[in-house]
């Protein structure tokens, strides 16, 4: 089981990889399109600071099964923590859980769940992340939400993971914008192309009317690579597990065997004893 | 097929072809795997505003990109074809990037099963709200799977 782990996480760090070079793409467009809409951005409706933000929506990724160690736990014990600390500041709660686990514990302790997404979690398609990720847009367009955080399990390596909060919505723009690519990814001719840049592009539609989608985009690969994170986190905590089930069976074996050849050492020793006794007895 | 279907074009080609620099480097991106990456003669698709052929030397473009069929011309009578969903066309330096949520070959397409899957987004877009998110959702996915349908139900002829 543990070898098994083992190729699923292979494939599930891999498809970690295979976002980045999308994901580059989409932020240095939507760093083009917001210079050219020239601060058009402020209107963007998914990056509108409300305050109070009263109505937090909290989405909770958890997997589908368990035999995973604290997996699945130990989000489930940050959302319950952080709805305590939004209660006390006076807001309202709403949370939506991917995967059976979290359903499951959520549903056990009696906490309402407004959406539940299942059946995916080893292994998530885009398709997936992007019905979440709308849901979530929708609510926070129509009023529903002001606020949504994900918390998920954030893959380091198979042996660390880490329960990871980040804020979906509102986003951020530099956090959208990131660092400007660099090295490899730089186009060779992008600084002298740079200066008559915005001028000669064409946009389609327009830059403002872009703007808005690109977030959009980029909210929907947020919360892929959320999906992604947990999915080889899930696996990596899996294996982990599995090694340290085996790891404690063998130490549990060894110990066994030492303490029945004591057993039966004491035993031995004893009926020599009893032997010997009664041989001194009768002599 | 659209190679050198309209005067301007083919002339435009043509003048390329003489200058011994007609092509473009073009990439085809989802958020799950590369799908495509090399040189091309021209890349057809479809911007919210309608048909476009990008050839070599294009000027710069951003683009949103609705569901249709994207047409990849390797060389003169060799297209490739994917059914593309919604997405994004960035052009620069003589290069494209085609990103989209999904690029399918068209013979994995199966129409019977998107039929059905129009047919209930379809009744999802008659029963949601005027003017919600959910509307909205369920039109662009009605839109998504008519273009997909269109596409699987072409006849497979020669590109």
């Amino acid at each position: 089981m543990e070898m098994v782990a083992a190729a699923r996480l292979r494939r599930a760090e891999q498809r970690i990889q295979a976002m980045r070079p999308y994901a580059e793409a989409i932020r240095r467009m939507a760093r083009d399109v917001s210079e050219a809409s020239e601060g058009s951005a402020a209107r963007v409706h998914l990056l509108e600071q409300r305050e109070p933000a009263t109505k937090v929506g909290i989405l909770l990724v958890t997997g589908d099964r368990g035999l995973a160690g604290a997996f699945n736990t130990q989000i489930v014990r940050e959302g319950l923590r952080l709805k305590r600390e939004y209660r006390s500041e006076g807001r309202t709660v709403t949370f939506s859980v991917v995967g059976r686990r979290g359903n499951s514990t959520m549903q056990f302790r009696g906490e309402d769940v407004a959406e539940s997404y299942v059946g995916f979690t080893e292994r998530p398609a885009f398709a997936d992340a992007r019905r979440i990720s709308r849901d979530l847009t929708a609510a926070y367009t129509d009023g529903g939400l002001d606020r949504v955080d994900l918390v998920y399990n954030r893959y380091v390596s198979p042996l660390t993971q880490y329960v990871r909060r980040h804020t979906l919505l509102p986003l951020r723009e530099s956090e959208v914008f990131g660092e400007r690519a660099q090295g490899a990814e730089t186009e060779p001719d992008a600084e002298l192309a740079d200066a008559d840049r915005r001028a000669s592009w064409i946009y389609e539609p327009e830059a403002e009317e872009l703007l808005p989608m690109l977030f959009e985009e980029y909210a929907d690969l947020s919360v892929y690579r959320a999906l992604l994170e947990s999915a080889a986190s899930e696996l990596g905590a899996r294996m982990t597990a599995m090694r340290s089930a085996s790891e404690n069976a063998q130490e549990m074996i060894a110990d066994l065997t030492l303490e029945m050849n004591r057993v039966r050492q004491a035993e031995i020793t004893q009926e020599i004893l009893e032997v010997v006794g009664g041989a001194e007895a009768l002599g | 097929m659209p190679v050198g279907t309209g005067p301007i074009r083919a002339s435009r080609t043509e003048l390329a072809l003489a200058e011994g620099r007609h092509k473009l480097e073009a990439q085809v991106m989802t958020p799950e795997r590369e799908v495509f990456s090399g040189e091309l003669i021209q890349l057809s698709t479809r911007t919210t505003l309608g048909e476009v052929g990008i050839l070599a030397r294009h000027v710069p473009m951003i683009a949103r990109l609705v569901p249709t069929e994207l047409r990849l011309h390797l060389e003169e009578g060799e297209t490739q074809r994917y059914a593309q969903g919604e997405g994004w066309l960035e052009v620069f330096a003589n290069r494209a990037r085609v990103l989209v949520s999904e690029a399918i070959p068209p013979d994995a397409l199966d129409a019977r099963e998107l039929r059905e899957r129009l047919a209930e987004a379809e009744r999802e877009l008659a029963e949601a709200e005027e003017g919600g998110a959910a509307q909205e959702a369920a039109e662009r996915e009605t839109r998504r799977l008519q273009a997909f349908l269109e596409i699987a139900e072409k006849p497979t002829g020669p590109a």
